[in-house]
């Protein structure tokens, strides 16, 4: 231990953000308990494969990753980063081939492990945020020309792109908001992230015009049928017009409202989950959207654990959640703040966005604020990759508070 | 620009990074208080809506007793086999696995396949009960019932016999899913009270009430007779179960908020072994004549309280519940003599002779000396019509006139007396006829019976000859004949009929809920002098005690009965025969009347039915004053 205590600076660990883990980690198996005890997928299978035992053992090995990381001042890491991202990139390419990455509701994005998956995406965001953070470090001057500018979104499109391919939306749309705050942090010109900003905003509503205002027949490509009928279920947009047309048989109508309601379906029971949560909430394992299988038994205890928590435990247990991922992102601000280092500020705030925009999504998509994405809620959700690279993320947040050179 | 001037810059741009973060949680608290405080109502009902469904559950119906408890209407235990479709669901997935064939099916291939794996299931775990019953579902009623009422159980065997139940025992953990449940059945131990307790029919339900089931379960209500009149009191009031299903519709979990209140029991005046008796004994006379119709009330002739009312032939309520067939109900509607028709006081009939009863108190009223004799020629002449005589030609006073029926005798009366009609249409009215008694509200007619007025216009002699001898414009119910005795034999009161004693809360605590309905209540008062009922009465006495009087066949040595027979022609000669009496002749108890469609004679048809059902009600005193004592 004194070893180990010579090594790490621990006097310098935040109390504040540790505690908030373990309190995530907490909330995390309760619910992943909650949601699959009962649950049919799972009955079949052997208790070591269950979620709620899984689930802490990836949040044992997440956690022995980010003591890992700790070892090594980021200063040291980041020169290893360009290779860890051709890595992750190279990874983003083998799982897009057929025989290599595994098949599954319409995406390739995963390697089947045997008693795991791993999904690549996952710790690309990470090699992204390693990588972006060392070119962006460059002498402030730099960062004025366009040519060092245009490397950088490079830098974002590359596993962007390779995301949107697998596909994966939501996972691949996380890249580019903690690539932007990256940049600002980095000292990009104000002109320059402004444009980006509203070039990207131009960008989104020019995608959704194509997607609704064109008609199909104009259409050289057409959006994944999945995602445009996600977009059109958060935009209430009406089936029948879509899809139907002006002149559609009452038999085509009908068709296209029942699909309507069919792809409604999960945002529509999250919101009852949630909002029959109340102020207080039915009590653990009370709750009856997900016993009761109206949250679908296979995205309950991932995508889906927040509408769980809600429903269990309220306005109370929901809001418990966000203060504890506030703790994580006040403490990360903090640490991002009086990083004296250019590398180490760049780090901190390309984690606490990502992290940010993980659990604005997540939860956001269970209350209809933001449209349903396959995405995530770090920590909570079951899923090996998704918590072992948010630790992995969170422990170089955390390294960089052991290690900055503070003002 | 110089360092301390690009922290400051630095330090802008990580707080607006910050605010950007602080903005976004207060968009989720905010969109969440919205979501689960101030709208959360909206989602706790839409949760109700999709994972509730309420069941109305009937109560327990209360039963019909006779004067003494006995049942006459009651629900007994059936019992059933109930399918649980909930702990059956992966039995049909396992089932529908197996059969998959390699060829891929279209919907409806698929969907049939479905419905008969999920048949076969069912009837492969009840075959495994090894019961001597099979299945009583088909396919499609399974079908039916798996997409309209997932969360209830399906019965899947009715009515176990006592084996099988055992047997269900022996062998239930063999199967999954499979109960034996109790069902309540309606149940008529007595064919004899059937038209007055009535029967009942399946409830249809439209929802106007206050509170909206989702299911109910099979209900009842009265259609006719006491059913259907005191429906609301034996029906109780219905529960409530809430059953939680899951998204698939199956049954997760389920609580009683509300439990169904039994009904309660209404107690008629009769008495089940008399009614019996009588029904016994009217059968057995219609069978001696060869007739098929007729009816018999026994009434407490010091109350108006009906003892026993039967009417042949009858139905069978049983046949009702749960539910008569077509052809069944078809059988009942056009089969004549009509079963559903209740004699007693629904079909009008005419009196014949035994309206001498009125038409003699009249002509006694009307300044009668009942020892004059007049001479009978064995038939009477109006005008061009000759009205035969069934008495021998002779000299006949009122006794002998009475008791041999002479038909003569009283119409010579009637039309020799001054104003002799319309002293009977008076006496008429005075005992009511051509009203109705209320005592069947829906099952009772008022008869006919002419009035003041209508004597006063083209009324000839030819019809005053009629009424006399109880023939022509007047047709009475049983009901109404017996009214008339029993005022006669207590001296003049005429008391309004009783059939319903009470009603009582089946929880023997809550007597404030009990329901008495009065005895003994007075219709009017018979305006006659007494010492002419005296020479009435004396000469029912003697119609049935001497030997040569019409209705001596009633004759029970001891006993005393007073009564007359009659016999009424009706055109396309059928015949109405009657005997109407009442008994002790000096302490009198009961009223007695016969009524038999098309018999041989008041005498030889009615009065033997009386006689049995008087040995039945002496026997019932012997043995209520012995255990009395």
């Amino acid at each position: 231990m004194k070893f180990i205590s010579q090594l790490i600076p621990w006097n310098r660990l935040d109390k504040t953000l540790l505690i908030a883990l373990a309190g995530l980690m907490t909330f995390g198996v309760l619910f992943i308990y909650s949601a699959s005890y009962n649950n049919d997928l799972f009955l079949s299978l052997s208790t070591i494969r269950q979620p709620f035992i899984k689930q802490p053992i990836f949040y044992a090995i997440g956690i022995g990753i980010a003591f890992i990381i700790c070892l090594k001042d980021y200063n040291i890491l980041s020169r290893w980063a360009y290779v860890f991202y051709w890595l992750n990139i190279l990874m983003l390419i083998l799982v897009l081939i057929p025989g290599i990455g595994t098949m599954r509701n319409g995406a390739r994005r995963w390697f089947d492990l045997g008693p795991a998956d791993f999904q690549p995406s996952e710790m690309a965001k990470v090699a992204f945020i390693l990588a972006m953070a060392q070119f962006l470090s460059r002498p402030r001057g730099e960062l004025s020309d366009p040519k060092v500018l245009f490397r950088g979104i490079c830098i974002a499109l590359l596993p962007f792109g390779l995301i949107l391919l697998e596909p994966d939306l939501g996972s691949s749309l996380m890249i580019l908001p903690a690539g932007l705050a990256m940049m600002y942090i980095a000292g990009a010109p104000a002109r320059f992230v402004q444009k980006l900003i509203v070039g990207f905003i131009l960008i989104l509503v020019l995608a959704l015009t194509y997607v609704f205002f064109i008609p199909a027949n104009w259409k050289p490509i057409e959006l994944p049928d999945h995602q445009k009928r996600r977009l059109m279920v958060y935009f209430n947009v009406d089936y029948a017009k879509q899809y139907a047309g002006t002149n559609a048989t009452k038999a085509e109508i009908r068709q296209a409202r029942a699909m309507q309601r069919k792809d409604s379906y999960n945002v529509e029971q999250a919101m009852i989950s949630v909002g029959s949560g109340g102020l207080t909430g039915k009590g653990w394992k009370k709750g009856i959207q997900n016993t009761y299988g109206f949250i679908p038994q296979g995205v309950a205890n991932n995508d889906f654990i927040f509408s769980v928590i809600a429903e269990e435990s309220g306005f109370a247990g929901s809001t418990m959640v966000i203060v504890l991922y506030g703790a994580i992102l006040i403490t990360g601000l903090r640490t991002a703040n009086k990083c004296r280092d250019r590398l180490g500020r760049i780090i901190a705030t390309g984690v606490i966005t990502m992290l940010f925009c993980h659990v604005f999504v997540n939860i956001g998509m269970n209350i209809r604020l933001v449209p349903v994405t396959g995405l995530p809620l770090p920590l909570l959700s079951a899923g090996g990759s998704s918590v072992i690279c948010s630790l992995m993320a969170l422990g170089l947040l955390i390294n960089v508070r052991l290690y900055q050179k503070i003002i | 620009m110089n360092s301390k001037q690009s922290h400051r810059e630095k330090d802008r741009r990580v707080l607006v990074i910050g605010a950007i973060i602080l903005v976004g949680i207060g968009l989720l608290l905010a969109g969440l208080w919205y979501v689960q405080v101030t709208t959360a109502i909206v989602y706790i009902k839409d949760q109700k809506t999709q994972s509730m469904r309420t069941v109305r559950i009937p109560a327990v119906r209360g039963s019909i007793l006779d004067i003494h408890g006995r049942p006459l209407a009651q629900d007994k235990p059936t019992f059933v086999i109930n399918a649980y479709l909930e702990e059956l669901r992966h039995h049909f997935r396992a089932e529908w696995r197996n059969s998959k064939t390699e060829q891929k099916l279209n919907k409806t291939e698929s969907g049939q396949l479905e419905i008969a794996v999920r048949h076969r299931v069912v009837s492969r775990f009840t075959e495994k009960l090894k019961l001597t019953q099979s299945i009583d579902v088909t396919p499609k009623q399974l079908q039916a019932h798996f997409s309209e009422k997932r969360a209830l159980p399906l019965a899947v065997i009715n009515n176990l016999s006592q084996t099988n139940i055992a047997r269900f025992a022996e062998n239930s953990w063999k199967v999954p899913g499979m109960e034996l449940e109790v069902m309540p059945k309606r149940y008529y131990p007595s064919l004899s009270v059937a038209h007055i307790v009535g029967h009942l029919r399946r409830k249809t339900h439209n929802d106007n009430g206050v509170f909206q089931y989702n299911y109910h379960l099979p209900d009842f209500e009265g259609k006719l007779g006491a059913e259907k009149t005191f429906d609301q009191y034996l029906s109780g009031q219905p529960g409530t179960r809430a059953v939680q299903v899951n998204n698939m519709g199956y049954r997760q979990v389920e609580s009683m908020p509300v439990t169904p209140t039994p009904g309660s029991n209404v107690f008629l005046t009769l008495d089940r072994s008399i009614q019996e008796h009588a029904m016994k004994a009217l059968e057995k006379g219609l069978n001696i004549s060869g007739s098929k119709a007729g009816a018999v009330i026994v009434m407490r002739v010091d109350s108006g309280d009906i003892t026993a009312m039967v009417s042949a032939p009858v139905f069978d309520p049983n046949q009702f519940t749960p539910g008569i067939s077509h052809s069944l109900w078809n059988h009942y509607l056009t089969n004549r003599p009509s079963a559903l028709l209740f004699r007693a006081t629904q079909e009008r009939y005419p009196p014949g002779s035994i309206f001498k009863i009125i038409s003699g108190l009249a002509a006694l009223e009307n300044g009668l000396n009942p020892t004059e004799h007049i001479q009978c020629q064995g038939s009477y002449r109006i005008g061009r019509r000759i009205i035969n005589c069934t008495a021998n030609p002779g000299l006949y006073d009122f006794k002998r006139a009475f008791k041999h029926s002479c038909n003569s005798y009283f119409i010579h009366h009637a039309l020799s007396q001054e104003h002799g009609v319309k002293h009977i249409i008076k006496m008429g009215k005075q005992f009511h006829l051509g009203k109705r008694t209320g005592l069947l509200p829906e099952q009772e007619t008022a008869g006919q019976f002419p009035s003041l007025n209508d004597i006063s216009r083209g009324w000839s002699d030819g019809d005053t000859a009629n009424i006399s001898f109880g023939q022509g414009p007047v047709s009475v119910t049983p009901l109404q004949m017996a009214l008339m005795t029993a005022t006669v034999a207590n001296g003049g009161t005429f008391y309004h009929p009783r059939i319903i004693d009470r009603i009582t809360h089946s929880d023997t605590k809550r007597t404030k809920s009990s329901i008495n309905f009065p005895q003994s209540t007075i219709r009017s008062q018979l305006l006659v002098r007494p010492e002419n009922l005296d020479i009435l009465r004396e000469a029912m006495h003697a119609d049935v005690a001497d030997p040569e009087g019409t209705g001596h066949a009633a004759h029970i040595e001891g006993y005393n009965i007073c009564g007359k027979t009659g016999t009424a022609t009706i055109r396309g000669g059928r015949k109405t025969t009657w005997f109407t009496s009442f008994a002790p002749y000096k302490q009198p108890n009961y009223a007695v009347v016969v009524m038999v469609e098309n018999g041989v004679s008041g005498g030889k048809t009615c009065a033997p039915i009386a006689k049995e059902i008087y040995e039945a009600l002496i026997s019932r005193d012997k043995q209520t004053s012995i255990t009395e004592n």
